[in-house]
């Protein structure tokens, strides 16, 4: 850039530097027990867009996406919002300049800090950005909402978030690992915190199988009590289908010590919903 | 090369497209239903829900705003003998959706097809479990979507909502524009190096064996199951569970977590006191739970 320009563009800078000082004082992050409303739209192509401002700067508008494990920034937007060092380099690959944070992102009623995200022109954005001939400057991911409580109202076109405490990973950090780790099955066995007093039988009629047969009930035991017999096949355990031995121990598991559970099962081709009280054993 | 393959799943699928306006449909019978989705988190931090197409299943389906409509795998729909759309159309007809958790979507239009980004991570087996599909727009916009991280299922409520399927322009390549194409090269990309960098195997899964031993808060035995290893062993109510494997129990969590790794046909130790008598007995768990 010329020293002239950059003479004049400075003011503009300065002004809007306050300017996000104070859009920075205006609003506190949102905070647990709170719960804040963004409005969206829809593309012709479906996809919800939210409008943002970055650390004051904007609004720019972002594709959000239940789908994407990370939040993309374009680099016009990480450049005008100082969400990465001016001077990172610009990989040849989609302009790809690495992971930045933004300070403060403002949506709706919302009000989130620190928010990482990879600097990049993704072909897919800049793709449907021509196509709408509105520019789009990005994917709000998963490192976004997994923060939050999120529901999503296509109907009202709107959609809420509260904070929850919940540790994010970081793909970014835990991707290579992964990858370059041992390539070793990690073995898994699953233990169900409860008595149940059934054995089961290997399911038939592979994708079309309804359930798991149970192949005998304990005598005395709480599935006994309950009800359930013989030759029952279980289609789910506390809402959670029986399709599988695994699937069956997987969804006993779950369930908490004490807890009255409904269990679906097919006898002689009717189904039954049975509720049963595992009890404290092993 | 591996970010840029996974990041937008989906959102390179459809660039197209304007809902032209149908006739209505009737209402659906089970509007204000509020359905509780058992979902897992992949390794690469995508949402995973379990479907049933056409009764037959378990299939994994990936919960994706960012795909305009239903993506059926070609493998998974050769499996269910879902056959891809005619020439010169584009919709396979699904008769019946069975979310898990209860919910039922009939009479929809979905798309066989393998997207790249499916292709490349089943090829890695990087989400740690293989993904047969894509649940987009048009079967989540029927639902109020609630989902929080810290719980182990989401909430879904049915919506007086239809969403129409998107507009698909004939002429194949009009679908596709050249960033997005350059963009599917990435799954045949992947697979490919997924011969150097290695398939992550699926987790094992084993099942716990049984004991049989009904328990109080303090260890005491408050019932044994008839016919149940323990049964068999000689244990009776009123024993008290000291040592499991050797290491001394004193409160549940423990007896769980000593029975946690056994699976049927171990041998395990157990060390009880019987009438201020120490009894030792080594049962064989037994399959069931």
């Amino acid at each position: 850039m010329k020293p002239r320009l950059m003479l004049l563009l400075t003011p503009f800078a300065v002004c809007a530097a306050l300017l996000s000082l104070g859009a920075n004082r205006d609003k506190p992050a949102t905070k647990q027990g709170e719960t804040a409303v963004v409005p969206f739209t829809l593309l012709p192509s479906n996809h919800m867009v939210v409008e943002a401002k970055l650390n004051g700067k904007g609004p720019y508008r972002f594709i959000f996406d239940l789908g994407a494990p990370v939040t993309l920034l374009s680099n016009r937007a990480a450049d005008a919002s100082g969400a990465i060092d001016k001077k990172a380099p610009k990989s040849f690959l989609m302009g790809t300049r690495g992971e930045g944070k933004v300070a403060k992102v403002e949506m709706g009623d919302l009000v989130a800090t620190d928010l990482p995200v990879i600097v990049m022109d993704h072909p897919a954005i800049k793709a449907l950005s021509g196509f709408l001939s509105k520019p789009l400057d990005g994917i709000i991911g998963y490192t976004f909402w997994a923060h939050y409580r999120t529901t999503i109202d296509y109907k009202d076109l709107k959609m809420t978030f509260s904070p929850v405490d919940f540790e994010v990973t970081d793909l970014m950090k835990s991707l290579p690992t992964q990858l370059s780790g041992p390539k070793v099955a990690k073995t898994i066995v699953l233990a169900p915190r409860a008595l149940w007093g059934l054995i089961l039988s290997e399911p038939e009629g592979g994708v079309s199988s309804p359930g798991i047969p149970i192949k005998t009930v304990l005598a005395g035991s709480p599935s006994e009590i309950a009800g359930l017999k013989p030759g029952d096949i279980l289609t789910s355990l506390d809402g959670r289908w029986t399709t599988s031995i695994p699937d069956t121990y997987s969804a006993a598991e779950k369930v908490e010590l004490g807890k009255t559970v409904p269990v679906v099962i097919l006898r002689d081709g009717k189904e039954m919903t049975i509720v049963v009280t595992p009890r404290e054993g092993i | 090369m591996t970010t840029r393959g996974i990041v937008p799943i989906g959102l390179a699928l459809c660039l197209a497209a304007l809902a032209p306006d149908d006739p209505k449909k009737a209402k659906a019978p089970d509007v204000g239903t509020a359905y509780q989705v058992p979902y897992r988190l992949t390794l690469t931090n995508h949402y995973l829900v379990r479907v049933k197409i056409n009764g037959k299943g378990p299939f994994n389906f990936l919960v994706d705003t960012g795909a305009p409509y239903l993506f059926v795998a070609t493998e998974a729909a050769k499996k269910i003998g879902l056959e891809p759309a005619p020439k010169g159309e584009y919709w396979s007809k699904i008769d019946r959706l069975d979310l898990e958790g209860g919910a039922t979507l009939k009479g929809l239009n979905g798309r066989v097809e393998d997207p790249f980004q499916l292709v490349g991570m089943n090829a890695l087996g990087l989400p740690g479990a293989s993904i047969d599909g894509i649940l987009g727009f048009t079967i989540l916009a029927r639902f109020k979507m609630e989902f929080d991280p810290t719980k182990d299922r989401m909430t879904w409520t049915r919506l007086d909502f239809e969403p129409e399927d998107p507009f698909i322009p004939r002429n194949a390549e009009a679908r596709q524009d050249p960033g997005v194409q350059a963009m599917s090269a990435l799954g045949p990309i992947m697979k490919f190096a997924s011969v150097f960098i290695g398939k992550q195997p699926e987790d094992v899964l084993h099942t716990q064996g049984l004991l049989g031993i009904e328990l109080d808060d303090t260890m005491k035995v408050v019932a044994v199951l008839p016919d149940s290893p323990a049964a068999t062993a000689g244990v009776q109510p009123g024993d008290r569970v000291t040592k499991i494997k050797d290491k001394s129990i004193a409160a549940r969590k423990g007896a769980h977590d000593a029975i946690a790794k056994i699976r049927p046909g171990d041998r395990v130790a157990l060390t009880l006191t019987r009438d201020g008598k120490a009894v030792e007995m080594t049962l064989t768990a037994a399959e069931g739970l």
